[in-house]
C-alpha cells in the first residue's frame, strides 16, 4: 500500500490462471496462520509453541504491529513463568535470557531484510530494555556494546539509514547511563568520560569513507558542543577546534564542490559564529566582531579561489552571498567585496539555478541588490 | 503555477499530453482497492487499512469525486476499528494506535460524520480525545503511539491534528508539545524524529504542521528552513527527503506543504514538479507511484494529487497544507 522502488513491469495486473490459483493458496495459508495466532492469543495461550507461530507470522509480515504486541504480551508472561526444562518453581533467569537471545536473533535477521521497518527497531529496543532488568550492570553493558557493533554493521551497509543513526544515538545514551556511577557524588573526570570522543572519531571515519554522508556530518555537529564541554576546552582549544573543522571542510569543498552535504556542514560552522547562535551551541565563546569579520573574509577568500576552476557551481555563489550578508551584519564597510561583486554572484545563481528563481529574487530584495 | 493562466477554460482535455491528470482512472483505481482480495498484497497490508481508506477518500475528494465510495460503508468500517478505550486500530481486531486514530478522525471529519459517531458510540468524541490525551508524556510534552510507549514527532502531530478537528485541543498541554518540537530543531532550520536527530522532510512536515495548529509558526526560521526545503528539488523536478537522496512523489507533499505553510511555495519550480508527479501516473490502470515506471499505490496517489492541488492544478479541489484534507472541511471544523 506504500511501495518504494518496485518496478511496474509490463502487463501489470494480468496473471495466468495458474498464478492466480497459487496466490489464492498462499492467501489461504497466510490467513489461517493469522487466525490461529489471534485465537491462541485471545485465549491467552502464551506458550513456546504460540511464540513460534508468532515468529513464523512476523517472518511473513514484519509490518503487522498487532502481532509484535502479541509477542510482547506472550514474552511478558513467559519471563515470569518457570523454565519448562527445569523442575524448580518460579521464574528462571536462564530461561528469560534464552528468550531474549532468540528475539535479538529474530529482529537482527528481519532488520537485514527490512532495515526501514519501524516495528522491528521498536521491538529490539523493547527486548533490550526488558533484558536489562534481569542482568547485572556489567552484562547489560555488554548487551548494549554488542548493539553498538551491530549498528556499526548496519551503517556500513547503508550509511544514511536514519533509523540506524537515531538508534545509534539511543544506544550510546544507554551505554553512558550504565557507565555513570550509581552514587550521587559528582563523578570524577575519568568517570564522566563519555562516548563523545569515540563517537566523534566515528563520524571522522564515516566522512573519510564518503564525504557525501550528511548523516555523519550532522552527528558531528551535534557532538562538537558536548565534546568541548567535556574536554573543558578553553578559548585556545575552542579556536583550534573551529579552525580544524574549517580546514577539514575546506579540503572537502575542494574535493567536491558540487556536494550539498559538505556545504551544509560549512553552513553549520558559519552559524556558530553568528551573534544569534545560542551560547550552548557556540564553538568559540569569546569572538569579537573583528574576529567574526576575519573569519568571514577568510572563508570568502578561499571560496572565491574555487571559482577559478568551477565557475558553474552554484553552491559557491550561494556561500559567498551568505558570508557577505554575515560580514555586513557585523561591519558596515565592504572591504572584502563590493556591491557589484554581490550583484554578480546573485546573477550567477539565477543563471545556474533557475528552479529556485523565486528564492534568488527574494534574496536579492533582502540584500537590497 | 502558470497552468492557472495557461490553457484557460479548456480544462484538462486541452492540456499537452504530458500535463494530463487521468482523473477517471485514478477514481476507478481507488474504487478497485477493496476488491483485490485475491491478491496476497491485500492481506499483507491489512495493518494499513484505515490509513489507506483516509488516503483513498482524501484523493477522491480532491479529485472532485467525493461520492465514489459509499458513505455509510466507510463510516461503518471506520467505527468497526474503534476500541472501547477510544483508540482506532488499522482494521477490526488490530490494536489501537495513534496512527490509525488520526486517520479515523480525519475520515469522520471529511464525511462530516461526528453526529453518527455520537449516535453509535455515546460520548465517542470525548473517548477518542481522552485516548489521545493520555498518550502525552507529561514530562516532555511529546506523544507515544500506544500503550507500549514509543515516541515520535509523527505522533505529536497526529495528536494535535485529530484533537483540533474534534475541538478538543484543551485536553492536552499544547505549550509543552511546542517546547518539545523546538528541542528537535536543527541548525539547518529542519527537525528530526527526536532531539539530536537529522532533519528529514517527513518529520519537518509533522513539526511545522503541528506548530501551525498550535499557532506558533513564529518559532520557525522561515528563510533557513525554506532554503533547505527548496534544495530538495532535483533537476528532473521531483523532490527528495534529505540531501543527496533520490526524488520521490510522497516528498512532493511533505516538502511542498511545508513550503506552503512557510509562505515559500514560489521557492521551487512548481511546473516542473507537476510534470514529474504526472509522469508517475499509471496511464492505463490509474494510481501514482513513487517514481516514473514504478508500481502505484494509494499512498503515493493521494500525496501526488495533494501536491498537484497545492500547485493549483486546474480542476482539483483545494487541499489544506496542514491537515492534508479538503480546505472546505477544515474551514467547517475549525470555523476558519
Ligand atoms: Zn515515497
Amino acid at each position: 500500500m506504500a511501495s518504494h522502488g518496485v518496478l511496474r513491469g509490463l502487463g501489470a495486473g494480468v496473471r495466468s490462471e495458474e498464478a492466480r490459483q497459487k496466490e489464492l493458496q498462499q492467501i489461504a495459508a497466510y490467513n489461517d496462520l493469522v487466525e490461529l495466532v489471534n485465537t491462541k492469543v485471545a485465549e491467552r495461550q502464551y506458550t513456546i509453541e504460540v511464540l513460534d507461530l508468532i515468529t513464523k507470522l512476523l517472518n511473513e509480515n514484519p509490518e503487522y504491529y498487532t502481532i509484535w504486541n502479541h509477542r510482547r504480551r506472550a514474552l511478558r508472561y513467559l519471563f515470569a513463568a518457570p523454565d519448562p526444562k527445569d523442575s524448580s518453581p518460579g521464574p528462571s533467569k536462564r530461561h528469560a535470557q534464552d528468550l531474549v537471545e532468540s528475539d535479538l536473533r529474530l529482529t537482527f535477521l528481519l532488520l537485514r531484510k527490512f532495515p526501514k521497518c519501524y516495528w522491528i527497531w521498536n521491538h529490539r529496543n523493547w527486548i533490550l530494555r526488558i533484558a536489562e532488568s534481569f542482568v547485572q550492570t556489567a552484562e547489560a553493558r555488554k548487551l548494549w556494546s554488542e548493539e553498538l557493533q551491530l549498528i556499526g554493521k548496519m551503517l556500513h551497509a547503508d550509511s544514511r539509514n536514519f533509523h540506524a543513526w537515531s538508534y545509534r544515538r539511543f544506544v550510546v545514551a544507554q551505554l553512558e547511563r550504565l557507565q555513570a556511577p550509581a552514587t550521587s557524588e559528582p563523578p570524577s573526570r575519568e568517570a564522566r568520560q563519555s562516548l563523545t570522543e569515540s563517537e566523534f572519531e566515528y563520524t571522522t571515519k564515516m566522512i573519510k569513507t564518503n564525504l557525501s554522508n550528511f548523516s555523519a556530518w550532522h552527528n558531528r555537529s551535534e557532538l562538537i558542543p558536548r565534546l568541548l564541554a567535556e574536554r573543558e576546552a578553553g578559548s585556545v582549544a575552542r579556536r583550534k577546534m573551529l579552525d580544524d573543522e574549517l580546514a577539514l571542510i575546506c579540503t572537502a569543498i575542494n574535493t567536491d564542490p558540487f556536494d550539498q552535504s559538505i556545504w551544509y556542514y560549512h553552513q553549520y560552522l558559519m552559524s556558530t559564529l553568528s551573534l544569534d547562535c545560542p551560547p550552548q551551541d557556540r564553538i568559540v565563546h569569546d569572538l569579537s566582531n573583528h574576529d567574526r569579520q576575519k573569519y568571514y573574509a577568510h572563508e570568502m577568500e578561499y571560496i572565491r579561489e574555487i571559482l577559478e576552476d568551477e565557475e558553474d557551481c552554484k553552491w559557491v555563489y550561494e556561500a559567498l552571498l551568505h558570508c557577505a550578508g554575515c560580514y555586513l551584519e557585523v561591519e558596515g564597510g565592504t572591504q572584502a567585496f563590493t556591491t557589484r561583486d554581490m550583484r554578480y554572484w546573485l546573477d550567477q545563481l539565477k543563471r545556474l539555478d533557475p528552479l529556485r528563481k523565486g528564492r534568488w529574487d527574494d534574496l536579492g530584495r533582502s540584500l537590497k541588490l | 503555477m502558470s497552468l492557472v493562466s495557461g490553457p484557460g477554460r479548456g480544462g484538462v482535455a486541452a492540456m499537452p499530453v504530458e500535463m494530463r491528470l487521468f482523473v477517471d482512472k485514478h477514481v476507478r483505481y481507488i474504487q478497485s482497492l477493496d476488491t483485490r482480495k485475491d491478491e496476497l498484497e491485500y492481506w499483507l497490508t491489512e495493518h494499513l487499512r484505515l490509513n489507506g481508506l483516509y488516503w483513498g477518500l482524501t484523493a477522491l475528494h480532491l479529485l472532485g469525486h467525493p461520492d465514489a465510495l459509499a458513505r455509510d460503508e466507510v463510516i461503518s468500517f471506520v467505527l468497526s476499528c474503534l476500541h472501547d478505550n477510544g483508540g482506532f486500530g488499522a482494521a477490526p481486531g488490530h490494536d489501537p494506535h495513534m496512527l490509525y486514530t488520526v486517520s479515523g478522525v480525519q475520515i469522520l471529519a471529511t464525511l462530516d460524520a461526528f453526529d453518527e459517531l455520537e449516535k453509535r458510540v455515546t460520548g465517542g468524541r470525548n473517548k477518542i480525545g481522552q485516548f489521545i490525551a493520555d498518550l502525552q508524556d507529561p514530562e516532555t510534552g511529546t506523544f507515544a503511539g500506544d500503550e507500549w510507549g514509543e515516541q515520535d514527532t509523527r505522533f505529536l502531530y497526529g495528536a494535535l491534528n485529530a484533537l483540533s478537528l474534534m475541538g478538543l485541543l484543551h485536553l492536552v498541554n499544547v505549550d509543552k508539545a511546542v517546547a518539545y518540537i523546538q528541542s528537535c530543531a536543527n541548525f539547518d532550520g529542519g527537525y528530526g524524529t527526536s532531539p539530536g536527530a537529522e532533519s528529514h522532510s517527513g518529520q519537518i512536515f509533522t513539526c511545522v504542521a503541528a506548530l501551525a495548529i498550535a499557532g506558533r509558526l513564529d518559532l520557525v526560521d522561515h528563510d533557513r528552513l525554506g532554503a533547505w526545503l527548496s534544495e530538495r528539488q532535483l533537476k528532473n523536478g521531483g523532490l527528495n527527503g534529505r540531501p543527496e537522496k533520490k526524488e520521490d512523489v510522497c516528498y512532493s507533499w511533505w516538502v511542498l506543504s511545508s513550503l506552503a505553510n512557510l509562505d515559500r511555495l514560489h521557492w521551487i519550480d512548481g511546473d516542473k514538479l507537476a510534470v514529474f508527479i504526472l509522469q508517475c501516473q499509471d496511464p492505463e490502470l490509474g494510481g501514482i507511484a513513487d517514481r516514473p515506471g514504478d508500481m502505484v499505490d494509494v499512498f503515493h496517489t493521494v500525496f501526488g494529487i495533494a501536491g498537484l492541488s497545492l500547485l493549483k492544478y486546474p480542476g482539483l479541489v483545494e487541499v489544506d497544507p496542514v491537515y492534508c484534507m479538503p480546505r472546505s472541511v477544515i474551514k467547517k471544523c475549525l470555523g476558519k
